[in-house]
């Protein structure tokens, strides 16, 4: 019986072209029963290989191809770095006769194909792989000969294919050199582990090359071994092999040439196509069946272990961790009621007996420590999903949800019939902080003790479609068209095939060309292309991380990271951490941070008062622009209805608006039976102690679960089994399983068809995603204290969230107007006041506030100038405090890392304004003043530039007589002088008068101006320049919508800020217009869509006719009629989810 | 000194519209790219109007009913260019090709002659039209001022002197864009547009108002010069064109002339005049372009050198063929012989009732061969021989190989035979006998291992046993082929009847595929098999075509 023990799968990136499973799948098809998986420089593959196999009873053996390089330079840099040189002495070789000398040796690199055996092999080839990867830059290095020499042990060797040892020594050298690399890596490998490979793929230069193959063999008395270098799985991937040569080698497929295959032999072929083909050399199909079966590793045997934690002498990490927890539930439970304590006491005692059977006391207590790191460091940071199910998470401080009182199912967490590693997750404030505790971990357990988890960037269809273009030899231009018709909005209608969306972009199918580019996209879907990193799943190891799976370099500095993704580990039992960088969880923490220094005061997120007024009534008014998850438009319609009272409700409020719970028809339902407009009612009495919290209406993970325990008697197992399928990799075959396994469990309980249909739409739904409970819970803390901050103190949290972008629903003009809208004072970007990031300032002369005014107002950062880079942004930041700018050239001559265009766009967006402000004067001393007097600067008011809240609203001819400020293009003309130096000789003359003959801009420019400079503008929103011209055309706005009675029909108008055609909603459109006093909403009907497709889609400014709905103070107007608006020509820009 | 300025807006579509007129009542979209990519370049108003825009695709503008679509023609264009130029040069010896679709011309000395400066803009404006350009002429006593009115202002402008900075004064600071004549680097230009529409500058005026001195200090003398032309004061002299050196010669026949000979009598005189006519100017031809105006019949074209432009009037058929020299001559005699050679294959088909002849000036070759050196053959005979194969065997058959990178058998172009450049020291024999075993190393290597392979061993070094040759029949021929368990066990050739027989052995298959993404993808299996005959075993290539499933025999071994 022939097995396949050389083939590479779409894990050998841009080289094979199936996926692991496909290849098992048709190795499965063929009969074969064991095959070997030698991807490049890596098991990349190997954990789904394995999985497959193991799923289809197929043996899954484990290997790669090593690049190596025994070139004598290689040796001689390798003795160089301190390495002994270990080079083999070929006695043997020497004792034929043949001459052993460097004249001998190989000029490049070649691939190995190198076969595990045994668990210390597998060990062997991790070490190896990893010492290779971390010396060179990504994606390069080489193993040398010594490495092979150290790490042999456990490993068989191949002599590879056309790339291998072999092949490269015959072309090189002849037969003579060959038989010297054949002998060297039999004393590299010990003799019995080297096998001499034939392979027939049809070439007349592969047939010599056996025929000298052969001839080794015989000399050396080696074993032959026929296979099949396979690439891809069938023949009819070979397209795809060879558009992956091309992309590899940065070329097209025509300028390809000879890189490109010679034929499509390289696919899994059955074992009687392989001894037919080798029927001359019976034993090389033979020996496959004696090889396969002395490999006898597989990834059940990985030997993976977690981490012990140090533990001081005389303790026990469990009563080291029964210890914390009894700490933690002093401060958490301690002043809690009685009933409440004694529950939580005994289920942290049940929690703990569970944990120490387990053995997962080091899981615990490493994540406390390293959530003890980030509270000394003063790092904000949650644990998030299942773990807040667990109240000892809870006592030791991973998580802020109080199981107890919430009711939480800790067997969601940890249970003992699953088998499974806890999963804790914790959020963290993204960028530097998060990466302070990344690199904590890597100084605590070591470099090969801890890695990121790797994330396989797989094609989807805008790469698919830009790279098969590259390879089809389109243009640019080409490509930017046609891999914008291979995405799409999300939601696609029953017509709208591939063959219309080409032809929207006016391209024709039905051009060969263009055909083939098609089927390769389609073909080249979710194959792997390289290896990312997660963004925040980190693997830790007792001992060696290297020894259990190979590790290699990250793009990003300092970043190791492991050749599996997530679901990999997870699938082979590697227990992970996943730090999860959050945008929110930053702009909380810089919000404290600004509060602190300038409110002076200090606020405690875990204190923060729970049922605070304000925070509901904005909830309930669905006023959440900038708020944690629920200020998206389909949050905000949702919110009025279910009107949040207490905490849990925004559990409620954030799980519900999720695409499960919405296809799963739980919406409706449960809002109608919160407003008491529907009785609540369950699909049977079993379900109503599950479903009693929600209203007889599954809404959360768990619940699901359970349902399917109660109802349909899954067991422990099989709800787990439901839960994956549920889960990420969401699988349609799977959940038809279940489902038929779900009805007839039902049938047997006797639950009626009507409840089964209910149940199992609602099971099927969530498998397109729902939150669980505890998730929930995590989430709606931090959309809590987002709110309070944004009630309480909404300078600070506007700017932490203008600090942190991207981040959240909408733009950050979107967010300025907003706020404005609440009475914030916005500051525009000034180069006498700006820092980098957005800061506050203290309202001068506002004595009294009105009720939800700030103290403060918010000064626009310098980050928000377009092309400022940060480096000049901070010389200029820096500069200015030593001292403070005299004038335009005082600011070109001192910082002269800005640019000119740098300087161009400061002075067009008004930041150069004030450079020769009162306060400025004030500030500067006489011999200053003078000075600046003396350059004839413009004169204005005080008064009226201390009024003006908009930079360049004092247009030239207004000013005064005692106060110098410039208007934009009054900077712009000194701009240009300024940049243009003139020299030593002239240095010491003034400046002559630099009085501007521009005129300043009107309210059209500056809009122009902001929003090419900073994507937003301070002053009116353009719309409050045409509000006359709406009014004459009967447009109302937004903020009188809620006046109008239901069913009227009306005109909206508006900027557009976000576009959704959300695949839920059966290829509906949502539109937010916004306007000078709010946001309206719009519902476009397909048809309407169909109809204007390419106005709704690209206008900014638009004008709907349509009917105004009012349900429950959600308003929208559902559009009959729509017209572009002639307002500005500003770039203003929307968030579109297509 | 007044000057005028002939612009033609939209010049690629008018262009196209100049060679068929009637198109103006339509709309029409110039298209520029390949197929099937083809994008729009220009569109007239009427198909502005029906909602084409530039920079669609052609599909897009197809579900326009009734667009005329063109493809954007360079021909077209430097036609129109030339016809401008006539146009210019027939009211003033002194014109400047300020560019493709605009022309200055100095009318000093011209009023006497044609009437006031109104009246010669009218007519220089009708005189375009009447070449079918409609253009936009404007009169100035500068001609920076001229050109930029001409590119603002549609029709005829005249401006006064003295009331340039008025009148120029209400168009946009564009105009100035690509303003050849300002003699300045075009980035920089472009830039202080950019820096002028910062500062609000919009139009002409605005530009002109700004203060001289504090214009010059921030966007110096580029900034003045533009500034300068805002206002009407530049003064230059124009850069006059020279006369374009046109070599060309006609004869109208008076009745037509339907045999080879008495044509071959009329091109030796055209030839010789033409000729003279080069040698006088020191000059000689590598293109000599032949038109023939024919009285009915079907047009005939060159393969790749479209019609410049199809005579407008009816019944007339052009036929023309252009021969193109590896060298530059200036021998009549070869010319006339050449050209025998190309109607002989090329027969025109139709009675000739005009004969155009061009030919494109060039420097003769100034070549010196060495004393020592073995002769080369002349040019002149070599292309006549040259000529001679193409008329026998076809055009695309004559020249020299060129392998192509690909797995595809046989996978090569055909180049242009030229002969060697005169030989120097660098060009040793050796490196020609490297570089060309290095052509057919892939070719050899085969064979060399297959000799090998027959005698059962590895040769250590194939490159040093190349001795195996393999003799391509051309074309293949097809074969009966006879399997015994998938090998070829006899054959039978009709074309080649010595390949006919019991396959004694047979290696293969030895398969290869390729171009799977063109519509002229390959899949084939080769096997190479001896042959008993007569007195010898013979080997031969046979090959299957995988797409066909036929079987042919490509070639003997030696």
């Amino acid at each position: 019986m022939y097995v396949e023990l050389h083939s590479r799968s779409a894990f050998s990136f841009l080289e094979g072209a199936s996926l692991p499973e496909h290849l098992i799948e048709t190795c499965a098809h063929l009969g074969m029963p064991a095959m070997t998986l030698l991807d490049r420089d890596g098991v990349y593959g190997a954990p789904r290989f394995h999985m497959a196999a193991k799923k289809a009873g197929i043996e899954a053996h484990i290997g790669a191809e090593i690049t190596c390089d025994f070139s004598p330079q290689s040796h001689r840099d390798t003795e160089k770095n301190g390495h002994g040189s270990a080079r083999i002495d070929t006695d043997q070789f020497n004792k034929s006769g043949i001459n052993n000398s460097e004249s001998l040796e190989l000029c490049g690199e070649f691939r190995l194909p190198v076969l595990v055996s045994s668990r210390i092999g597998y060990q062997n080839l991790c070490r190896l792989i990893t010492k290779t990867k971390l010396r060179a830059n990504k994606g390069e290095g080489a193993g040398l000969e010594h490495e092979l020499q150290e790490h042999a042990a456990g490993l068989i060797c191949l002599t590879g294919g056309d790339d291998g040892p072999l092949a490269m020594a015959l072309a090189e050298g002849g037969i003579e050199r060959a038989l010297y690399w054949v002998t060297r890596l039999t004393e590299i490998f010990g003799r019995e582990n080297v096998y001499v490979e034939l392979q027939r793929h049809f070439h007349r230069e592969q047939e010599a090359r056996n025929r000298a193959a052969i001839e080794i063999a015989r000399s050396l008395r080696l074993p032959l071994l026929a296979t099949n270098d396979v690439s891809y799985a069938t023949a009819r991937e070979r397209e795809i092999c060879d558009v992956f040569t091309a992309l590899r080698n940065h070329c097209t497929l025509a300028a390809a040439g000879r890189l490109l295959a010679r034929n499509s032999e390289c696919y899994l072929k059955s074992p009687q196509e392989m001894q037919e083909l080798f029927a001359d050399l019976p034993e090389a199909i033979a020996n496959t069946s004696e090889l396969s079966s002395r490999l006898e590793f597989t990834l059940k045997d990985l030997g993976y272990q977690f981490p012990k934690y140090p533990v001081p002498d005389g303790e026990s990490m469990m009563s080291f961790l029964r210890e914390r927890t009894r700490e933690g539930f002093q401060q958490r439970y301690g002043r809690a009621a009685s009933d409440l304590e004694n529950r939580a006491r005994s289920q942290i005692e049940k929690e703990l007996k569970l944990i120490e059977k387990l053995r997962l006391a080091g899981y615990f207590l490493i994540v406390w420590d390293l959530v003890r790191f980030c509270r000394e460091q003063n790092i904000l940071v949650q644990g998030r999903g299942s773990a807040a199910n667990s109240a000892v998470c809870y006592s030791l401080g991973i998580t802020a949800v109080d199981p107890i009182s919430m009711e939480l199912l800790f067997e969601r967490f940890l249970s003992e019939e699953r088998g499974e590693w806890p999963d804790i997750d914790l959020d963290l404030p993204s960028g530097d902080q998060r990466e302070r505790v990344i690199q904590y971990l890597y100084k605590r357990y070591g470099e090969r003790g801890a890695a990121m988890t790797a994330n396989v960037i797989t094609y989807r269809s805008r790469m698919a479609g830009r790279e098969m273009g590259k390879a089809l030899g389109f243009d640019p231009e080409t490509l930017d068209k046609v891999s914008a018709a291979v995405s799409t909005w999300e939601y696609r209608d029953e017509n709208e095939t591939f063959d219309h969306r080409f032809r929207d972009a006016g391209l024709d199918l039905n051009h060969p060309r263009l055909r083939k580019y098609f089927e390769l996209c389609v073909a080249v879907q979710d194959l792997p292309r390289h290896l990312g990193q997660h963004s925040g799943g980190m693997v830790i190891c007792q001992g060696q991380l290297d020894s259990v799976v190979p590790l290699e370099p990250a793009s990003m500095p300092g970043r190791v990271v492991v050749q599996w993704d997530k679901e990999d580990c997870n699938d082979l039992g590697i227990i992970k951490v996943d730090l999860l960088g959050l945008g929110m969880m930053a702009a909380i923490e810089d919000s404290l941070q600004l509060i602190r220094n300038d409110y002076h005061e200090e606020v405690d997120l875990a204190h923060l008062p729970a049922d605070d007024p304000a925070v509901y009534s904005t909830l309930q008014k669905a006023d959440t622009i900038g708020m944690f998850q629920i200020e998206s438009r389909a949050q905000m319609s949702c919110l009025p209805r279910l009107r949040p009272k207490r905490f849990y409700d925004i559990v409620v409020q954030v799980a519900i608006i999720r695409p499960g719970p919405i296809v799963g028809q739980m919406v409706n339902p449960y809002l109608q039976r919160r407003q008491g407009r529907e009785p609540v009612s369950y699909p049977h009495p079993s379900l109503e102690p599950v479903l009693k919290r929600t209203l007889g209406v599954p809404l959360f993970q768990e619940q699901l679960l359970k349902i399917a325990m109660v109802a349909a008697n899954f067991s422990g197992g099989q709800a787990e089994e439901l839960r994956r399928a549920m889960g990420f990799k969401r699988s349609q075959a799977r959940m038809k399983e279940i489902e038929a396994k779900l009805r007839a469990g039902m049938e047997q309980n006797g639950i009626s068809r009507e409840g089964q249909e209910q149940i199992v739409l609602a099971i099927t739904s969530f498998a397109l995603y729902g939150f669980p409970e505890s998730h929930a819970a995590s989430f709606a803390l931090i959309a809590y204290a987002s709110a309070y901050l944004k009630c309480h103190y909404l300078a600070a949290f506007t700017a932490a969230l203008l600090n942190n972008q991207p981040m959240g629903f909408y733009r950050p003009a979107t967010l300025v107007k907003d706020a404005q809208r609440h009475g914030l004072k916005v500051l525009p970007i000034d180069v006498m006041k700006s820092e980098w990031n957005c800061t506050l300032e203290l309202v001068v002369g506002r004595t009294s506030l009105a009720v939800g005014q700030d103290k403060f107002a918010l000064r626009l950062g310098l980050r928000y100038v377009r092309g400022l880079r940060q480096e000049a942004a901070q010389a200029l930041a820096r500069e200015r405090d030593r001292a403070a700018f005299i004038s335009l050239g005082d600011l070109a001559h001192r910082v002269p890392e800005l640019r000119k265009d740098e300087l161009n766009t400061l002075a067009e967006i008004g930041a150069l304004n004030f450079i020769n402000s009162p306060q400025t004067l004030r500030a500067s001393s006489d011999t200053e003043k003078n000075k600046i007097i003396s350059h004839g600067f413009a004169r204005i008011r005080t008064d009226q530039f201390e009024k003006s809240g908009i930079n360049d609203s004092v247009p030239l001819c207004l000013c005064g007589e005692d106060k110098l400020v410039l208007h934009r293009r009054d900077a712009l003309w000194q701009v240009e002088r300024a940049v243009r130096q003139s020299g030593p000789l002239l240095d010491p003359l003034p400046e002559p008068d630099s009085k501007s003959p521009l005129r300043p801009m009107n309210h059209e420019e500056r809009l122009i101006a902001d929003f090419r400079g900073t994507g937003m503008t301070v002053g009116p929103h353009p719309m409050a320049y045409h509000r006359a011209r709406m009014d004459s055309l009967g447009i109302r706005k937004a903020s009188e919508l809620s006046c109008i009675a239901n069913g009227r029909g009306i005109r909206i108008a508006g900027c557009v800020i976000a576009r959704q055609r959300p695949g839920t909603a059966k290829g509906f459109v949502f539109l937010s217009l916004e306007d000078e006093t709010g946001v309206a909403n719009a519902i476009i009907t397909p048809d309407l869509f169909q109809k204007n497709r390419l106005l709704l889609s690209s206008e900014q400014f638009l004008m709907i006719e349509g009917i105004l709905q009012n349900q429950d103070n959600v308003i929208s107007v559902k559009a009959q009629n729509v017209l572009a608006l002639a307002i500005t020509h500003a770039e203003t820009s929307s968030h579109d989810f297509y | 000194m007044p000057f005028a300025c002939i612009f033609v807006p939209n010049f690629s579509v008018e262009a196209l519209l100049r060679a068929e007129p009637e198109l103006r009542l339509l709309a029409m979209a110039v298209l520029e790219g390949k197929a099937p990519l083809q994008k729009v370049l220009a569109v007239n108003e009427r198909a502005r109007q029906a909602g084409i825009e530039t920079g669609m695709a052609k599909l897009q503008v197809e579900t326009c009913p009734e667009i005329a679509l063109r493809a954007c023609s360079l021909l077209q264009e430097s036609a129109a260019h030339a016809a401008l130029l006539d146009c210019a040069q027939s009211f003033s010896p002194r014109v400047e090709d300020a560019a493709s679709d605009t022309l200055l011309l100095d009318l000093a000395g011209l009023e006497p002659l044609l009437g006031p400066v109104p009246k010669i803009a009218r007519e220089i404006a009708r005189s375009a039209s009447d070449l079918g350009l409609e253009s936009n002429v404007a009169v100035a006593s500068n001609p920076d001022t001229a050109l930029l009115a001409a590119r603002g202002f549609s029709g005829i402008t005249v401006i006064a002197e003295g009331k340039e900075a008025e009148q120029l004064g209400s168009l946009p600071v564009e105009v100035m864009s690509g303003n050849a004549t300002a003699g300045e680097n075009e980035r920089d230009a472009a830039q202080i547009l950019e820096t002028l529409r910062r500062w609000g500058v919009r139009n002409l005026r605005a530009l002109a108002a700004l203060p001289e001195i504090a214009l010059s200090e921030r966007l110096g003398q580029t900034g003045v010069r533009l500034q300068q032309l805002a206002r009407g004061t530049v003064s230059r002299n124009l850069v006059p064109v020279e006369p374009p050196l046109i070599f060309e010669e006609a004869v109208e026949l008076e009745y037509p002339l339907v045999l080879l000979e008495p044509l071959a009598f009329l091109l030796g005189r055209l030839l010789e005049q033409l000729c003279d006519r080069l040698a006088a100017r020191a000059l000689a031809t590598q293109e000599l372009r032949l038109k023939l105006e024919l009285e009915n019949g079907y047009r005939r074209d060159d393969d790749d050198m479209p019609l410049a432009y199809e005579d407008p009037r009816p019944r007339t058929i052009i036929f023309q063929r252009t021969l193109r020299l590896p060298v530059p001559l200036l021998d009549s005699r070869t010319f006339l012989k050449l050209l025998q050679l190309d109607l002989k294959t090329h027969p025109p088909g139709a009675p000739i009732i005009k004969i155009h002849l061009a030919a494109e000036p060039v420097r003769p070759r100034a070549a010196q061969n060495g004393l020592f050196l073995p002769p080369s053959p002349q040019p002149e005979k070599l292309e006549i021989t040259l000529a001679k194969i193409m008329g026998i065997v076809g055009e695309d058959k004559v020249g020299s190989l060129q392998l192509l990178d690909t797995h595809r058998p046989e996978g090569f172009c055909m180049q242009r035979f030229a002969p060697d450049k005169p030989f120097s020291p660098q060009r040793h024999p050796s490196a020609t006998l490297r570089a060309s075993s290095g052509t057919e190393k892939n070719h050899s290597h085969c064979s060399a291992q297959l000799s090998s392979m027959s005698r059962g061993e590895f040769n250590a070094d194939p490159s040093a046993d190349l001795v195996t040759a393999l003799r391509i029949f051309r074309p293949p021929g097809r074969v009966s082929v006879t399997l015994r368990n998938g090998v070829p066990s006899f054959i039978d050739c009709a074309k080649h009847p010595a390949a006919r027989g019991d396959v004694l052995w047979a290696a293969g298959p030895w398969r290869s595929s390729g171009d799977w993404w063109e519509k002229e993808g390959w899949a084939r299996d080769e096997w190479d098999i001896a042959v008993q005959q007569n007195a010898a075993i013979a080997f031969y290539r046979l090959v299957r075509d995988l797409l066909s499933g036929r079987w042919f025999l490509e070639g003997e071994y030696d």
